[in-house]
């Protein structure tokens, strides 16, 4: 019996020992396989995408000019992005004739990492009806194709809508294109300058005026329905803060306090405005129900606290005051309460504007007689200076958050007019506005 | 009384010894005290150089850098040109065929006549008993006979030695005799050859090495030739990143340093932006082939690289 369990014993430590040694193995084969040495590659370029984008065909349609204009649209949008190298079409090798068959080789020979090839065509009931594949030319593969169709006056957007589904598809990010923006337009000469709230295409194109001129105007603001603008108006020489639909042009004030109220905007759902409302020396934060009327107060001290923007998750509000001796941004809860401080360094912060990815807080920055455009956190950390100049100002955020508008004077007896610069300081570019433009809000995407 | 004497001469002595040992004292702590002074005063710092960037590699790094390959094959033997069939095939037949040629330099063994003592000593002992009894008789011819004794001895000696070592012993002609006109005899006549220089099939590789063997990685040279080169060619859309990721691609090379097949992703990207990532590290490693800076004899070791594309420095915060 002894030696049957002393058998036993030997046998089950042999056994032991054989499965640990077989699992030592096992375990020491596995950390091999899975330590193969991996390179890892952190640097790349930021050089923009060389894309080939052929004019559409349009060999159907009443107007073939048509089809070359889409193209030269959707080109153009790419460009101006500052992601994207459009190819000069003379430098193509095979011309498209069929939007789903493409030679690969030709594209990849001029160097081209994307193809966009598209049609636009006269549809039945008269819409303009168009198609667009997007192909990968070195991994030879299909990335991405939509239809559209639209009355024919309305062909403008389907070429934004094409750049954006180019843009997402690529970057991986949404689009701006298809938005516009609301500006100030300035014209006549400096002592007579008459500003008319004015609305246009983020290309600057299909401009349209929304006041004639009477009154003075400023700080137009898009509301997240992008079918109304709030802005302040001196129309009864009591700056106030007014609320226009811009498909039926009607206008109303916002409130009815007695005091001027300024710097309006909407909050991210829309019903309602976050303003600052003057009492006294004193300026307050002040945030109104658009449907109930109900007026509450957010913020009440002994100093200016003006240009609210709310987070767009709706839970905070950035602000500018001045109850620290000079002009900082400050974060507060939406319900008011404690404010934190978020701006330190030298000079005065102004027109603070919550990204609507969340990520940033552009902000004008006046310092040793400059004015600047920056972005910083949330937080305050990290704040980078997009542009810098003798007068910037004004930022506001494109729908996706990656491109900063703003206005910029040059002094002297020229106006101002409008720019972009990417969230990373490069891609500095002028929009085109028909004459001296200053506060530019952006739409959301209009879709 | 003579006690307190004696204590107060000791107490004398004593305090004498005290202060000559006191003074040593002093002066070997001022010797000392002085030398380290000047030696340990501080001094002012001379001018570091140039700091020199350390790269600090974790020990699993280090052991990963050193380990050989799992998959090293059995070292084949390395051959630099073709080599003729007939030659060197047998290398010891060779040696033989030399030796019998080099027989000049071999020394023969000279036959050394064995001295048969026994058979010797017989006639030694007659001699001595007969010149016992010449002595006796004549003590004048004992000298000549002592001389003559030997060479009688010696015949016979040598009969019976001759008798027995004659086929063994060589015939005398042929006993090494140094000739200076061939001494090219005494050079080894094989046929110069180094066994792995020549073959069949023409194989530069350097082998793996063995499994356990060190040394089998890319070399840090290549790898910085990869990584700048693909820096030309990878674009990552320009996003921000909250947080860091890696997308893991591993791409198989042919022996003309282009891709063997499309880069092999080992992720899958979950939305719009990762996808873009993932899409522009394919379109950067087809658009970059071929990898030129890869030396062909080392083709195992870049026949098949995993990568990790990390945008995070370019594109984080």
């Amino acid at each position: 019996m002894r030696s049957l369990e002393l058998t036993l014993s030997r046998r089950r430590v042999l056994a032991g020992a054989a499965g640990l040694s077989f699992a030592a193995a096992a375990a020491g084969l596995w950390s091999r396989v899975r330590a193969a040495p991996r390179i890892t590659i952190t640097e790349g370029n930021m050089q923009p995408m060389p894309i080939a984008l052929p004019d559409f065909v349009g060999g159907a349609l009443p107007d073939p000019a048509m089809a070359r204009s889409v193209t030269q649209i959707i080109t153009s949008n790419l460009q101006r992005s500052g992601l994207f190298a459009p190819i000069d079409q003379a430098a193509y090798i095979e011309k498209i004739t069929n939007i789903d068959q493409v030679r690969f080789p030709d594209w990849r020979q001029i160097n081209a990492q994307a193809l966009v090839t598209g049609t636009l065509s006269r549809q039945p009931d008269g819409r303009l009806g168009a198609r667009f594949r997007l192909w990968d030319v070195f991994a030879a593969q299909y990335l991405d194709g939509k239809e559209y169709s639209t009355p024919p006056d309305n062909w403008r957007r389907i070429a934004h809508l094409i750049s954006d589904a180019i843009y997402e598809r690529l970057t991986g990010e949404k689009g701006y294109f298809d938005s516009r923006v609301v500006f100030i337009d300035e014209s006549g000469s400096k002592e007579r300058r008459v500003k008319r709230l004015a609305i246009m295409d983020q290309d600057g194109a299909n401009v349209r005026y929304l006041t004639r001129g009477d009154d003075l105007v400023l700080t137009p603001r898009f509301s997240p329905s992008s079918q109304e603008i709030t802005y302040m108006s001196y129309s009864q020489g009591q700056p106030r803060v007014y609320l226009l639909n811009i498909e039926n042009g009607q206008r109303e004030v916002v409130g009815n306090f007695p005091n001027m109220t300024f710097s309006p905007r909407f909050a991210p759902d829309g019903q309602r405005v976050i303003m600052s409302l003057q009492q006294g020396g004193n300026a307050n934060i002040f945030l109104m129900d658009l449907r109930s009327k109900a007026t509450t107060r957010l913020t009440d001290t002994a100093a200016i606290d003006t240009a609210p923007s709310f987070s767009p998750d709706g839970s905070r509000i950035c602000f500018e005051s001045d109850r620290g001796g000079r002009q900082q941004i400050y974060v507060m809860g939406a319900n008011g309460g404690p404010a934190q401080r978020i701006s330190f360094s030298d000079g005065a912060y102004s027109t603070p504007v919550w990204s609507p990815r969340g990520d940033y807080i552009a902000f004008t920055k006046q310092a040793q007689g400059r004015f600047a455009i920056g972005i910083m956190k949330p937080d305050g950390s990290g704040e980078r200076i997009l542009t810098d100049g003798y007068h910037n100002e004004g930022p506001t955020f494109s729908p996706n958050g990656r491109v900063v508008m703003f206005f910029r004077d040059p002094g002297g007896s020229a106006g101002p007019s409008l720019f972009t610069v990417d969230v990373t300081g490069r891609n500095e570019q002028r929009v085109p506005s028909p004459s001296y433009a200053s506060d530019p809000a952006w739409s959301p995407l209009l879709r | 009384m003579s006690t307190g004497r004696t204590i107060s001469i000791g107490g004398a002595s004593t305090s004498r010894r005290d202060a000559w040992t006191f003074g040593v004292s002093i002066a070997v702590h001022v010797v000392v005290l002085g030398w380290g002074a000047l030696t340990f005063a501080a001094r002012p710092l001379t001018s570091i150089a140039e700091p020199m960037p350390v790269d600090i590699v974790t020990v699993s790094e280090f052991t990963q850098l050193t380990s050989g390959s799992r998959t090293a094959e059995a070292a084949t033997p390395i051959v630099d040109k073709l080599g003729e069939r007939n030659p060197a095939t047998d290398p010891a037949a060779k040696v033989a065929k030399t030796e019998v040629h080099a027989a000049t330099d071999a020394t023969v063994p000279e036959p050394k006549p064995p001295t048969p003592e026994k058979k010797q000593s017989e006639p030694q002992r007659d001699l001595i008993a007969e010149a016992i009894k010449k002595d006796l008789a004549k003590p004048e011819p004992k000298k000549a006979e002592q001389k003559s004794e030997p060479k009688k001895a010696e015949p016979k000696a040598e009969k019976k030695v001759e008798a027995k070592s004659e086929p063994k012993t060589p015939p005398k002609k042929e006993q090494p005799k140094f000739d200076p006109r061939k001494v090219e005899a005494l050079l080894d006549k094989r046929t110069p050859q180094r066994v792995a220089a020549t073959g069949d099939v023409v194989n530069s590789a350097v082998g793996l090495g063995a499994p356990e063997g060190t040394a089998n990685q890319l070399s840090q040279s290549e790898i910085g030739a990869f990584l700048r080169h693909l820096k030309t060619c990878w674009s990552p859309p320009p996003g921000a990143i909250s947080k860091r990721f890696t997308v893991p691609v591993t791409i198989r090379l042919k022996m003309d340093r282009t891709l063997a097949a499309p880069p092999e992703v080992e992720m899958r990207a979950t939305d719009p932006y990762s996808r873009a990532i993932v899409e522009s590290t394919v379109r950067a490693l087809i658009q970059c082939q071929p990898y030129t800076m890869f030396s062909l004899p080392r083709y195992e070791l870049w026949k098949e690289l995993p990568l990790n594309f990390d945008p995070f420095d370019m594109l984080g915060g």
